[in-house]
């Protein structure tokens, strides 16, 4: 379980420190285990740094930030990220990208290929092991980034708005088989995004945030059952449930 | 693909034989009887290859100080370039130095360096050294910073250590900034050998140029000029040939 309280978070704009913005103020935010959280708000809310944060990236200027009762003071083996632009190595092919969370970790050699094989073809990336990232198209390149952090068998996947540079086509099929394998395990994932639809599809519950700082405006839950089919979409809890938050958004939307 | 190479290996012959051409006329029209022709300065260097030991011994000696003073070149330039690349208290230490370096013309300090060091190798060495490593050092600089930071925060976020980061993404993703300046350091490293050994220390290719244009033997000077440039092309090529199986993945950056 992910407890934040009273976070604060100020990026200082010049060198000497002076000038700070306050990115977030006063987070109280939980996730439960094996719960699938979504976090959404305009640009500038700070979502992404509240992620970075959990992910124990950055440093945070006050309250306190716990995975299963034990402070974060920096990335550890029970989360792994998938980065909004793939992070991928573009040197490296597909296996090795897939393969170096757990090589960093230490793990055999034989054990980290046969793991990495065994999730590039969960992602449906068979056959493309020896390509280069440069040869695969935007959706191919985030399913190595899922692989990848999945090969690690986090207990937690923080995803910082993973789709969010993909076309509307290929993004669709990936929430959809980010349902399916997350159906599998169901491990605890936080999922940044500024897509309500996505918000909503994916999400127990929805965090929003209002921006400049940072807060958490409020959290909602997404009644609708798992497994969650396109289907949905249409239906009024789903459509009540974007309608709410288009709401809230354009409130806070400054021109 | 095929097609296209031979294409392109038709194309560049024949702006050599165009070269070549204007060449021969120039020289036939111009009357001085100090231009070689083509022709003359491809006999001269075939005299060079194959009738004048002496030639073999002058590329030896300054070979010599090529090979030393651009593997010293190297040796410093690439550390200093990382260390530039990714400290940031180094890199600000580091910074007016290297614009300087950058800036200053080599050559006038050549007369100094030989009152410091004397007329040896080691002058010539570091003479080349000098030419070469803040261009592999700039380089270097600039491939470290431009590694994408995303990347080290992915490593990071896997707990990567320092070492980790340094071998797995730093390094690598500053690799083909590395091999830029590395070729551009070899160019210059080449220029100082050869400026070295003409205005001050005569020895080695240096010396048989003065010696070639002092008996105003202009082809032989020519000749000895190619064979400068064909050892260049040389290098480079085998340096491409690395950086093609090393770096291939990375569009072509050189600054320099």
């Amino acid at each position: 379980m992910i407890r934040v309280r009273g976070l604060s978070k100020e990026f200082a704009t010049f060198e000497n420190g002076s000038g700070g913005v306050l990115a977030l103020s006063n987070i109280d935010f939980d996730v439960r285990d094996n719960e699938f959280i979504t976090v959404i708000g305009p640009s500038g809310c700070g979502k992404t740094t509240l992620l970075r944060i959990i992910a124990g990236l950055i440093p945070y200027d006050q309250g306190e930030v716990t995975i299963d009762g034990r402070p974060v003071t920096g990335p550890g083996p029970e989360r792994a990220v998938v980065f909004q632009n793939f992070a991928l190595m573009p040197w490296a092919d597909v296996l090795t990208n897939v393969t170096f969370g757990l090589d960093i970790r230490g793990t055999p050699k034989d054990e980290c290929q046969a793991k990495a094989r065994e999730l590039i073809k969960q992602v449906g990336l068979e056959g493309f092991e020896k390509r280069l990232p440069k040869e695969l198209s935007g959706g191919m390149q985030q399913r190595v980034g899922l692989a990848r952090a999945l090969a690690v068998d986090p207990q937690i996947l923080l995803m910082d708005e993973p789709f969010g540079a993909l076309d509307e086509q290929t993004r669709r099929l990936l929430q959809e088989q980010l349902l399916l394998l997350w159906e599998q395990e169901r491990k605890t994932v936080v999922f940044i995004t500024h897509s309500m639809d996505e918000a909503v599809m994916l999400g127990d519950r929805v965090t929003l945030m209002t921006p400049r700082p940072g807060r958490v405006k409020e959290i909602i839950d997404v009644p609708l059952k798992r497994p969650r089919l396109r289907e949905l979409e249409k239906s009024s809890l789903f459509l009540e449930v974007k309608e709410y938050l288009w709401e809230n958004l354009r409130a806070m939307q400054v021109e | 693909m095929k097609n296209s190479a031979v294409r392109d290996w038709g194309l560049r012959l024949l702006v050599f034989a165009v070269v070549v051409g204007l060449w021969e006329i120039f020289v036939g029209y111009s009357q001085n009887f100090l231009l070689p022709r083509f022709s003359e300065t491809a006999s001269g260097l075939f005299h060079l290859l194959f009738r004048d030991h002496r030639f073999w011994e002058a590329l030896y000696v300054s070979n010599q100080a090529l090979l030393l003073g651009y593997a010293v070149s190297l040796l410093v330039g690439i550390p200093l370039g990382l260390a530039a690349g990714r400290l940031r208290w180094m890199d600000r230490i580091l910074n007016p130095y290297v614009g300087l370096l950058l800036a200053m013309p080599v050559a006038p300090l050549i007369p100094i360096v030989i009152i410091a060091l004397g007329l040896g190798l080691s002058s010539r060495v570091f003479i080349v050294v000098l030419f070469a490593f803040v261009f592999i050092t700039v380089n270097t600089r600039a491939g470290v910073r431009n590694v994408e930071p995303s990347l080290i925060e992915m490593a990071k976020s896997f707990g990567a250590s320092e070492g980790q980061i340094w071998r797995r993404i730093v390094i690598p993703g500053a690799m083909p900034a590395i091999f830029a300046g590395m070729r551009i350091g070899l160019g210059r490293s080449i220029t100082g050998m050869v400026m070295v050994e003409l205005l001050l220390v005569a020895s080695g290719l240096g010396r048989l140029l003065l010696e070639f244009s002092g008996r105003m033997q202009s082809d032989l000077v020519f000749a000895t000029v190619l064979a400068v440039i064909i050892e260049a092309i040389a290098l480079l090529t085998a340096m491409q040939a690395i950086e093609r199986r090393i770096a291939g993945w990375a569009p072509d950056i050189s600054i320099g």
